[in-house]
């Protein structure tokens, strides 16, 4: 790409501002729309991707903006979603309650796993994250008084100040908290831990050059990318009605990172695109066991190899000839 | 005046003595160049001045503090600016995005506020776009600002480097063999720059370079090692003069 | 008692070793984590189930056919993955092979089904060997002797012949390697063929025991992880004795502890070793250049 295509492009993005403004007011009208148009089956599908959505939002503040590999985030997710659950339904909390003690206590338990690895090569957090992930569903299995174990854990409806919320509430909730996530998120990448985060990937060096401790930020970047994944439990939690050990499995946190991967690492559009995916393909493949790993698996390679903007990174390119 | 003194550090890497016994000062204003043939350890001192490296014995102190002990991110956030040989800088970004990564420590705002993108943080980050547009108009790169790093030539990516280091409000700067890859005319901006630093700002620079007309014509003082030890200290005419000097570059049969 | 579990500790942890030492060869070679590691062992391992059971060999024609599978198989998986992401960053890489990890399990799964298979040994009914009173099963004595020879045999290879010495070289300084005639892309290749080769024989020496199925080798990857992680990423024998301590661990912990914390021990270790010693207990720290 050339200098003058550098200048043209700036100068089109700020052209550009005023029409995905449109475009995103457009989509946020079509989402609250939603409930009414669809059945009860296509809400369950659009609020399961606006859940995986928010781990990936977090996800990717983590593996796009900081460059770490995170092998255990389905085991947060199933962290925040027991502890929803039982604050709820064993303590008595109020639900939304939960839902942020859960978060608040996930984004610790990511600091403690994260602090001894963050000095080290990214190849460690991964090594630990792997190794947390497959301990941690073993505690919640054999915690049987806490987690009911291997006979999981089933819900009743959740409630927000005594109203009960079908899955109508439920997804209205989840739109909420998904634009709540975006928002921050949004604000993280324009902030200076976005920024000190992108020169930590780059450099860890130059990043202390520049007075960035790269250990804390990555610390960091973990531990809110561990709350959006809790809260998003705390949501699925009341969506499925019914969780398991099983359900928070290492292939899950594999498939969370391809989520963000394959949707296009870094950006915003990217986690949205990439959870989208993610529920979709299992839904138009549906019968054939292996089909979506092969078609994630697949897919998680080429984008690595071939487009590593991903999914996102080719709509913009189209959006942009258009 | 700050003054940072190397005092007796000595770096050890395994059976290798990187450094053995340097001692030194460098005073506010004043340009010190750091040369010595390859191997000598001037790559390694930098490092123990920044952080990098911890000195095996000895240490580094400004004024009365020991730096030696502290983390590069707190050594840097005590004013010590360091430009590495190669400018690691975000390619994907453009130049203006880089030089904000430098503001880090001085925009400050906490994480809740960040997340939630308070007033303070619109303050500090306009503030932030101010400094960074006075130092694109002090390094020239003022229309360069929106270029993406991987679309600038090479000696303009060293400038953008050398921005960064400038906008943490530093009081010494390290520069790691700066001229490497440069034209003649960018190494000449390049001096009569560091030049002006020196006088409007009051930088201690200390330099690492190879090339002996640009450290003579730079420094007012030369500091010579070879294999690790201190072998001259003192203004270019007489350094560069001095027999064990030539020697350690020329071999001992000069 | 406390022999029995020791020396099934030393078995066990012989069968991560061998997952441990296919992951540290590649990863020094070519500075690359395969995480798809098991799961290539798991393939291969099929591959000499359907040898066994459709072509009708005996186990001792099949093995070494499927273990030469299992090098073609590393080799192919260079080419085609890997050496495109040279000079991307090691994330991709870790990425890519992750992708992989799932696109095998899912081609295994697509082709074998997710039942459970009995993977014979030619070792199952042989008396066991009598070490003192402790009786110690064939199958253990094979894994340990395989362990043993492995780490030897690789050793060996990367210390005295010339193969050998060009990939540590490629692994250290890739630039001069270069120069003095190493082909960078012939060292990836060789270096992720030994993988698959040392993986496929871990494979192979696991199913009878733990049974063959698409998850044979999920659990073991972590384990060779850890007891890496233990003894030093960056040292065979460090691996080696990492996993075996690993093993005798986490049977000395079951049995005296619970079982659960058997599991959790892995964990546990990874976390006390980085926080304590992180580049292992026979690992070197590795300066980088600045």
């Amino acid at each position: 790409m050339s200098v003058a295509a550098d200048i043209t492009r700036a100068q089109r993005q700020a052209a550009s501002f005023g029409v995905s403004s449109v475009l995103l007011g457009l989509c946020f009208a079509a989402a609250c729309a939603a409930p009414f148009v669809l059945n009860g089956y296509g809400l369950y599908v659009l609020t399961l991707t606006g859940v995986f959505a928010l781990v990936a939002l977090g996800l990717n503040l983590l593996t796009g903006y900081a460059g770490q590999i995170s092998l255990c985030h389905a085991a947060f997710f199933g962290v925040g979603a027991y502890a929803t659950a039982i604050l709820t339904q064993k303590v008595g909390l109020p639900y939304l309650l939960s839902i942020l003690v859960g978060g608040l206590l996930t984004a610790c338990i990511g600091a403690v796993v994260a602090v001894p690895a963050m000095r080290l090569k990214s190849l460690y957090l991964a090594i630990a994250t792997l190794g947390f992930g497959v301990v941690l569903q073993k505690i919640i299995f054999e915690w049987r008084s806490l987690t009911n174990g291997g006979g999981g854990l089933a819900l009743s409806p959740p409630a927000i100040a005594g109203y009960e919320l079908g899955a109508t509430g439920l997804y209205y909730l989840t739109l909420a908290l998904v634009t709540l996530g975006i928002w921050g998120a949004w604000n993280v990448s324009r902030g200076r831990t976005g920024r000190a985060l992108l020169i930590i990937k780059e450099s860890e060096i130059a990043a202390g050059a520049l007075g960035i401790p790269a250990a804390r930020y990555k610390v960091i970047a973990f531990a809110i990318s561990a709350f959006y994944a809790a809260v998003a439990g705390g949501l699925f939690a009341y969506l499925v009605r019914y969780i398991h050990p099983e359900n928070f499995s290492v292939g899950l946190s594999i498939a969370f990172l391809s989520m963000v991967v394959i949707g296009g690492l870094g950006t915003i559009g990217g986690s949205i695109v990439g959870a989208a995916f993610y529920v979709i393909v299992p839904e138009l493949l549906r019968g054939i066991k292996d089909a979506p790993g092969l078609v994630f698996g697949l897919l998680l390679v080429i984008v690595m190899v071939l487009m590593p903007q991903g999914l996102w990174g080719l709509v913009r390119r189209l959006g942009r000839r258009a | 005046m700050a003054r940072l003194s190397v005092e007796n550090v000595s770096v050890d890497f395994g059976g290798i003595h990187a450094l053995r016994d340097v001692s030194f000062e460098l005073e506010s204003g004043a340009i010190v160049g750091l040369i010595g043939p390859n191997g000598a350890g001037k790559s390694t001192l930098l490092n123990c001045v920044s952080g990098i490296t911890r000195p095996t014995r000895g240490q580094v102190r400004l004024d009365d503090a020991v730096l030696s002990a502290l983390p590069p991110a707190t050594v840097a956030g005590c004013g010590i600016g360091r430009v590495f040989q190669h400018p690691e800088l975000v390619v994907d970004l453009p130049v203006r995005e880089n030089l904000l990564i430098a503001c880090h420590r001085s925009l400050g705002y906490g994480l809740v506020s960040e997340l939630l993108k308070l007033p303070n943080v619109w303050a500090a980050e306009r503030a932030a776009a101010r400094r960074v547009d006075h130092v694109l108009e002090r390094l020239g790169l003022s229309d360069s600002a929106e270029l993406a790093i991987r679309n600038l030539p090479y000696g303009h990516r060293k400038l953008v480097d050398l921005g960064r280091a400038l906008l943490m409000e530093i009081r010494f700067l390290l520069l790691d063999e700066p001229i490497a890859g440069l034209n003649d005319a960018e190494v000449a901006k390049l001096r009569d720059l560091l030049l002006r630093l020196r006088q409007e700002l009051g930088l201690g620079i200390l330099v690492v370079e190879h090339n002996m007309p640009f450290v003579s014509g730079l420094c007012d003082r030369l500091v010579v090692l070879d294999l690790g030890r201190l072998i001259a200290n003192g203004p270019p005419v007489d350094v560069l003069r001095d027999p064990k000097v030539m020697a350690s570059y020329l071999g001992e049969d000069a | 008692m406390i022999a029995n579990l020791i020396v099934g500790g030393l078995a066990a942890g012989c069968l991560y070793a061998m997952v441990g030492i296919a992951i540290v060869i590649v990863l020094n070679i070519t500075d690359i984590a395969n995480f798809a590691q098991g799961e290539m062992a798991m393939v291969t391992t099929f591959f000499a189930y359907w040898l066994l059971d459709s072509v009708g060999l005996t186990w001792w024609q099949a093995v070494p056919i499927a273990v030469l599978f299992g090098l073609v198989q590393g080799i192919v998986i260079q080419q085609v993955v890997i050496r495109p992401l040279i000079g991307s960053p090691v994330l991709s890489a870790i990425i890519a092979t992750l992708g992989l990890n799932i696109v095998l399990n899912s081609v295994a799964g697509l082709i074998w089904g997710h039942q459970t298979y009995t993977f014979p040994s030619p070792f199952a009914f042989s008396p066991p060997f009598m070490i003192g009173t402790v009786p110690v099963s064939v199958d253990s004595v094979v894994n340990i002797a395989a362990g043993l020879a492995i780490v030897i045999a690789m050793t060996w290879f990367l210390r005295f012949t010339w193969i050998g010495l060009g990939l540590r070289a490629a692994s250290q300084n890739p630039t001069v390697a270069r120069m003095m005639g190493v082909s960078i892309s012939r060292t990836s290749a060789i270096a992720w063929g030994l993988g698959g080769l040392v993986g496929g024989i871990s494979g192979i020496l696991v199913a009878p025991s733990l049974f063959l199925d698409t998850n044979l080798m999920g659990a073991l990857l972590i384990k060779a992880f850890a007891g890496g992680v233990l003894g030093g990423l960056n040292s065979l024998i460090g691996v080696f004795l990492g996993c075996l301590a690993l093993g005798v661990a986490e049977n000395l912990v079951g049995a005296y502890l619970s079982p659960a914390f058997g599991e959790a021990i892995t964990f546990i270790i990874i976390i006390a070793v980085l926080i304590v010693r992180p580049e292992g207990i026979f690992g070197r720290v590795k300066a980088r250049k600045v």
